[in-house]
């Protein structure tokens, strides 16, 4: 239990320090389209789909899904900032309104893409050994 | 980003994220049906508090951090403890068990339950204020 709780712990803090790294990385778009949540969430969703993928043929043991699917992966993405920047954007101004739509179904879309895509390649094996 | 920003951001997500785990634990524990129930509520409850937290103190959604309430809460404890990527990994689990439309449904309902949470947490917010 104990083992468990530090996994998710230092998982998570990973996580989130990579979010803000991979953040800064991402340049802003003018019109207030939050790109640099959107890659987060993105690159999150595939990676967790990798493990959770890796995870059920057995490539990874459970302690290694732990922390890097439930810690990493939950810590890399965000939907609290989604969800409230989205907020911001809609109440904003019209042209807001309209790029929060488009930041909402974009990210459902690519993100739900890069977590059957992820998921594929981990249980077909896309790591071969060696 | 300062040193003591990324301290923040990673003691937060790492508490976030724990919490997360064990809200989790505790609705797998009473709720057994298909809706991926704790992820949505964890999810709906973190974009509440962010929308209150963020009016009450004034916090711009851009500026994550610089402080330790926008580095350590809203970036690290809130950013760790909801997540996207659970919700999309639920989501693509019931659509591959052919569950496709609640599949569907519950995306369409996380996000529009989030928006109005988030959007009650600052309207409560700018009420107290």
């Amino acid at each position: 239990m104990i083992n468990l709780v530090i996994l998710v712990f230092v998982g998570g803090a990973i996580g989130a320090m990579a979010r803000e790294f991979l953040m800064l990385s991402v340049p802003h778009l003018s019109e207030g389209f939050p790109m640099d949540i959107l890659v987060a969430n993105v690159v999150a969703a595939f990676l967790l789909g990798l493990v959770a993928g890796l995870h059920k043929r057995r490539a990874l043991s459970d302690d290694v899904n732990t922390m890097v699917g439930t810690g990493i992966m939950g810590g890399l993405s965000t939907f609290s900032s989604f969800a409230y920047g989205t907020v911001v954007l809609m109440s904003a101004s019209t042209l807001g309104a309209v790029v929060a739509i488009a930041y909402v179904l974009v990210s459902l879309a690519l993100g739900y893409g890069a977590v059957v895509l992820g998921m594929k390649l981990g249980e077909r094996g896309a790591s071969q050994p060696g | 980003m300062r040193a003591l920003d990324v301290m923040w951001v990673g003691l937060g997500g790492g508490a976030g994220s724990l919490l997360r785990w064990w809200i989790g634990r505790i609705v797998g524990e009473r709720y057994h049906g298909g809706f991926p129930l704790a992820t949505f509520l964890i999810n709906v409850s973190g974009a509440f508090v962010i929308g209150y937290l963020s009016v009450l103190f004034s916090v711009d959604w851009r500026d994550r951090y610089g402080t330790v309430l926008n580095a350590g809460v809203l970036t690290g404890i809130l950013g760790g403890y909801t997540t996207f990527s659970s919700m999309q990994l639920d989501a693509a689990k019931l659509a591959g068990s052919g569950r496709g439309q609640l599949a569907l449904g519950y995306l369409l309902l996380s996000v529009a339950a989030g928006l109005i949470a988030a959007a009650l947490g600052a309207a409560l917010a700018r009420l107290q204020g």
